[in-house]
């Protein structure tokens, strides 16, 4: 088991009954801090989350959360995690205090430590003045706000997000962004479901990708962006015998129009700058522009082939 | 200028150092919180109205029947009974509709708002969350229909002519008697009405089906009983074995085996050959399928 890690899996599969292959062969160590998990619609995100909670059983594979095998204690790992679902699940006719207090309590605190509790992270997501108010009258906001208050009401070493942003307007989305940002600061490793790959380039100091219920990437989230990076080329013309010449040397190219092309870059990429040099030089073409620009996480994620 | 409403301030976070529980830790916060809402705890006025209404509904009967003992006392009625310490355990039956109201609050908000992931994010199984439910509703059933059987006795004990400790003496049997019998009598309408209120998310159908439930099974019963002849069906002596359909009827006669040994042989089954055993198996049969259906019901979350 290593401790400083948020998350370990290894081999880890999911089947569920109906034959849907959820997970297959996920392995990845996270470290602790704010870690993205990004991935599409269906890509296994949920899935994950709930294998790390216990609440599923992996077809195949070992996971572990800050340290701990799920599968030697999957009740008892819950007590070191906080989870806050996607979906509405806030009662109405009772007060956030109320809620929050009561699942401190179900996570095993004292009842009048849980009010205390309640009553301090409640005041750290903004939610001080409306405490007392029942929630069905809450903002979409208010209700993710208190979402996160019960996520951490117990202390959790780990929180576990998904898509926290969702259905937030725009200030919502930054107070929810700034709300989650702070959690390492305040000793809480957070783990965040979303699609949305904004708020993981935003928050998240590491990211991990999965697509189809496989790794597609893991590491930083700057090492990332800094390893893979494009090259915009323009050249008189003949883009596309250009690119044609990369894709042969293996080089992902996407031709924008008959003198525009992007080319991908891994690393310091002075490899393909000698290849596109040396391209244009045999192609006969004129080189009249070579810029760089960092990819952003849904280029990434959208271009990186399959 | 005011900052706009719910804006979020850096006001700090202390990690918590304090004493924390295990597994029971949860799973007694999940009785308490359970019971608190049945209770119409931290509440508004309103959600407290109804259970403490019945509560001292139930506890009428005894008071009367204790007024009625003093003052009698020293007249030869002094050893008529307005009610006897097993008629008081029907009586409970007007907890039907505390049953009926409470069981779906218990369970079904929890669903409908889909609160039952933030739950079982917590140390707790779906058989915590079913032993739970069904644990605090029981519990107040047996403290609701315990206290009046307590005030019945004590005030019967101090107003007697005979004196307390011959009430005491002669009463004795009653000790463990009425215990026995509540308990019973609360896990089954606890276990039945939480089975029935898990059906659906709807709190008003919950309770709904469980009313119609038990009514039902009670004229169908009183039909087929009748049906055999004997005359009126309530009255029938050795009546027959259709009696055990009625679901209202069950925690009664389990009553009256309780205190008497036998079942009552005016009751719907009557003195019928095997009626003690037939209830006895009617009880076990719907605890067990309720448990056992919630337990099914509840084996993953959603």
């Amino acid at each position: 088991m290593a401790d400083d890690l948020l998350l370990r899996t290894d081999g880890l599969s999911l089947r569920y009954p109906g034959g849907t292959l959820a997970l297959d062969g996920l392995t990845v160590d996270v470290p602790r801090g704010s870690v993205g998990l990004v991935g599409a619609n269906g890509a296994g995100k949920t899935t994950l989350l709930r294998l790390a909670l216990g609440q599923l059983r992996p077809t195949a594979g070992t996971i572990e959360v800050a340290g701990r095998a799920v599968a030697d204690d999957p009740i008892g790992v819950r007590a070191h995690i906080g989870f806050m679902p996607e979906h509405d699940c806030l009662p109405p006719d009772q007060t956030a205090a109320d809620v929050v207090a009561t699942l401190g309590e179900l996570a095993g605190l004292p009842p009048r430590a849980a009010r205390q509790r309640a009553s301090e992270v409640l005041d750290l997501v903004g939610l001080d003045e409306a405490r007392f108010r029942p929630i069905g009258g809450f903002s979409t906001g208010m209700r993710q706000r208190t979402k996160l208050a019960q996520a951490i009401v117990a202390d959790p070493e780990v929180v576990l997000l998904d898509e926290p942003t969702a259905g937030l307007d725009p200030i919502g989305r930054e107070e929810m962004l700034s709300l989650v940002g702070r959690l390492a600061g305040f000793g809480i490793s957070a783990l965040v479901a979303t699609h949305l790959l904004d708020d993981v380039q935003r928050v998240c100091d590491q990211v991990v990708m999965i697509d189809g219920g496989k790794l597609r990437h893991a590491g930083a989230t700057q090492a990332l962006l800094h390893r893979t990076g494009a090259l915009r080329v323009e050249v008189n013309d003949g883009a596309a015998r250009l690119a044609e010449l990369l894709g042969a040397a293996g080089v992902a190219v996407t031709v924008l129009d008959d003198a525009t092309l992007d080319v991908r870059v891994d690393g310091d990429g002075d490899d393909v700058v000698d290849l596109l040099r040396d391209g244009a030089d045999d192609l006969g073409l004129a080189l009249h522009a070579m810029t760089t620009r960092r990819t952003s996480l849904d280029e990434l994620f959208v271009d990186e082939p399959r | 200028m005011l900052p706009p409403a719910g804006a979020v301030y850096d006001r700090g976070y202390r990690p918590y150092e304090g004493e924390r529980g295990g597994r029971g830790a949860s799973r007694a916060a999940l009785v308490r919180v359970s019971i608190r809402r049945a209770l119409g705890l931290r509440r508004s006025w309103r959600q407290k109205v109804l259970p403490w209404s019945l509560l001292a509904i139930a506890t009428v009967p005894a008071v009367v029947n204790v007024g009625v003992k003093y003052i009698t006392r020293n007249t030869p009625a002094a050893d008529f009974d307005l009610i006897t310490f097993r008629e008081y355990v029907g009586v409970s039956t007007t907890l039907l509709l505390f049953v009926a109201i409470t069981a779906p609050d218990m369970v079904c908000p929890d669903r409908r708002n889909r609160v039952l992931p933030l739950i079982f994010a917590r140390p707790l199984t779906g058989n915590d969350y079913v032993l739970a439910k069904v644990g605090a509703l029981t519990a107040i059933l047996f403290a609701f229909s315990f206290l009046p059987q307590v005030v019945l006795f004590v005030g019967q004990m101090l107003v007697v002519q005979e004196g307390a400790l011959d009430f005491l003496t002669e009463n004795a049997e009653v000790l463990w008697q009425v215990p026995v019998a509540v308990a019973l009598f609360s896990l089954y309408w606890a276990s039945l009405a939480v089975a029935i209120s898990a059906t659906t998310q709807r709190r008003v159908v919950g309770g709904v089906a469980l009313l119609a439930t038990v009514f039902i099974s009670g004229s169908v019963a009183t039909t087929l009983v009748r049906a055999g002849g004997d005359g009126p069906a309530t009255f029938v002596e050795g009546g027959n074995l259709w009696g055990l359909l009625s679901l209202i009827d069950t925690p009664l006669r389990t009553s009256d085996l309780v205190f008497l040994g036998h079942v009552d042989p005016e009751s719907l089954v009557g003195g019928a050959a095997g009626a003690g055993i037939g209830v006895v198996l009617v009880y076990v049969a719907v605890v067990a399928g309720s448990l056992g259906y919630l337990l099914y019901r509840y084996r993953s979350v959603e």
